[in-house]
């Protein structure tokens, strides 16, 4: 019995020792981003900040457009998420609940698409995107959504539809429904918990879209929180605690938002683990 | 709309086999109705631009006027480009050790999270959520407690008398700080290992320790092969990343600079190539040989995966 109290106790320590790793860098974000200038530039560092400047914050989001950044963040998710939820839903459905020739060629075909690296379709498509006149606004990053350019999306959704009984569309098939009706108003509806996961996965990855944004969009004010954060670096660079007060209102959010979401977080992964 | 299946009959085969073939078109006609928006999107997207950029890499091409034909100036350009020579050698640096250590790290910490401990979630959660910090926000985190004369690393270590080294400023430092950084955010494959650790069959275990075996060997023989196609997966992912490594050093490179280009980076290379010096040509070059490299290394794992992954299904 005492054996069994010293491992268990062990893996605590282990436990804790690599948490305060992984915890580490996001405390002294928080911790840093309240204090004074002055008491960043201290050798040995001082932990706690004295006093407490709360008003890093407001200060740090008004020296830039902050509003603008976030408003535009959150078209873009939005837009996006649209374009990945219709079209996504819809290819998945073609590569799992219908049986045909060639399926899973094709379905090959979009895996295989994943291990191609972005820059080997980048410079034709920026031409075009340029005579289109769409350099400078989102279009780049969105009109592929609606095209299935989430393979990630489709997949995740793929494997969920597969695990819902074919029976349930053979039965209304036997009724006489169409497959957009037996697409619409019997699997999507019973795939809500995967849809979720892909909105959410979508979500985060707009937020933290920083390469798209960078290559197409030019204007200030047109900037994603992403790209804004990486503008007080040029601005601010001596001052650490109000970089670090934006990074902190740029990533407080996401974090919200998991512990919000956990649940649907952790079995969304795990279901883009699975083989099949 | 559609007729109830039609019963086989030996008498007549004939248009038994024409209805056959005509529901099997009509299947493959509603299959691709659903897929064509990948389709279309593959083909526009993809296809287009994948053949665009090797057309483009026996050009010189500024984006402007049109692009004239060089054969194979730009290659045999890159070989003799020692700027080139260095993105390569430090990507192919980063990717060698991040690749393995992030995949030890990750399965060593999905095993110690699928262990029977109290508060499980509590450590789960805390060793995701770095992954979900946004890129740009992590690598300021990280050039900021990594900083040499303020920077909170820098303090601990001199608490125990070792002098810190300038991470991301020092030539010799700047990838290992890279990879550190790479290594914070692992959680994605970490809860994926988990996912693989827990689909397990607990009988398997059993049998293992009825037979003799100890923790080391359940780990050897029961534990990798039954997760070994969940590693292939993250390896070839992470793989694929690493060599397109971008964003974390193109925000380090503003308050770090990259000292003596020890954080020139393939994509880095490529994007100051194509979107600051438009060398289009060039970079599509460039851009070929990223492709090829990737093609090589995914076929040597997959050729050589069959001598370490088992797949549970074949052996039935």
């Amino acid at each position: 019995m005492p054996r069994k109290i010293g491992a268990s106790a062990l893996k605590h320590i282990v436990l804790i020792a690599v948490g305060a790793m992984f915890a580490l860098p996001l405390a002294w974000m928080v911790l840093t981003s309240f204090k004074s200038a002055s008491q960043t530039l201290t050798f040995p560092v001082v932990w706690w900040p004295h006093p407490f400047l709360w008003n890093n914050y407001p200060h740090v989001l008004s020296s830039l457009p902050f509003g603008r950044f976030f408003l535009n963040t959150f078209v873009y998710c939005a837009v996006t998420i649209v374009g990945v939820c219709i079209s996504s839903s819809l290819v998945a459905y073609g590569f799992s609940r219908l049986r045909w020739r060639g399926r899973n060629g094709l379905f090959y075909v979009m895996l295989m698409t994943l291990l191609l690296p972005f820059v080997c379709t980048l410079i034709p498509l920026f031409i075009l995107y340029k005579h289109v006149g769409w350099i400078g606004t989102y279009l780049p990053l969105e009109v592929p959504t609606f095209f299935g350019s989430s393979v990630f999306s489709t997949f995740l959704l793929r494997q969920f539809f597969m695990t819902i009984p074919q029976s349930l569309s053979d039965a209304a098939r036997m009724d006489g429904a169409n497959e957009f009706y037996i697409f619409s108003r019997i699997v999507l509806p019973l795939a809500k918990p995967a849809m979720a996961t892909v909105i959410l996965f979508q979500f985060i990855y707009c937020w933290n879209d920083f390469i798209g944004p960078l290559i197409y969009i030019s204007n200030d004010s047109s900037y994603p929180l992403s790209l804004g954060l990486d503008l007080i670096l040029g601005d601010y660079s001596t001052n650490w605690s109000w970089v670090m007060a934006a990074a902190s209102a740029a990533t407080v959010p996401i974090v919200i938002l998991f512990f919000l979401t956990q649940r649907t977080f952790i079995q969304g992964i795990a279901l883009t683990g699975t083989k099949g | 709309m559609r007729k109830l299946r039609t019963p086989r009959r030996a008498s007549a085969s004939a248009p038994a086999s024409r209805v056959r073939r005509s529901r099997r078109q009509r299947r493959m006609r509603l299959g691709l109705l659903f897929v064509s928006p990948w389709i279309l999107g593959f083909l526009a997207f993809y296809l287009y631009p994948f053949f665009a950029t090797l057309y483009y890499s026996f050009t010189t091409f500024t984006g402007v006027g049109n692009p004239r034909g060089v054969g194979f100036a730009n290659y045999s350009e890159l070989f003799h480009d020692s700027l080139f020579r260095t993105a390569l050698f430090n990507t192919f640096y980063y990717t060698a050790f991040e690749v393995p250590l992030s995949t030890v790290v990750a399965i060593g910490l999905a095993l110690l999270l699928n262990m029977n401990v109290r508060g499980r979630a509590i450590y789960r959660t805390l060793f995701y959520i770095p992954s979900i910090v946004p890129v740009v926000a992590s690598s300021l985190i990280f050039v900021w407690i990594f900083q040499p004369s303020f920077g909170v690393v820098n303090s601990l270590l001199s608490d125990v008398h070792i002098e810190g080294p300038e991470w991301f400023f020092s030539v010799a430092w700047s990838k290992p700080s890279f990879i550190l950084l790479g290594l914070w955010g692992l959680g994605q494959p970490m809860v994926i290992y988990l996912a693989a650790l827990q689909g397990v069959p607990r009988e398997m275990y059993e049998v293992a320790a009825l037979e003799g075996a100890g923790p080391l060997q359940r780990l050897r023989h029961v534990t990798l092969p039954m997760i070994s196609p969940v590693i292939l997966f993250n390896v070839i992912m992470s793989l694929v990343l690493s060599i397109q490594y971008f964003t974390q050093a193109q925000v380090i490179e503003t308050p770090a600079g990259s000292p003596g280009s020890s954080t020139m980076f393939f994509v880095i290379y490529y994007y100051q190539q194509a979107f600051q010096d438009l060398h289009l040509g060039y970079a599509s070059a460039m851009a070929f040989m990223l492709f090829i490299l990737v093609l090589i290394i995914t076929i040597v794992l997959l050729k050589t995966s069959s001598g370490w992954v088992y797949y549970e299904n074949e052996q039935q």
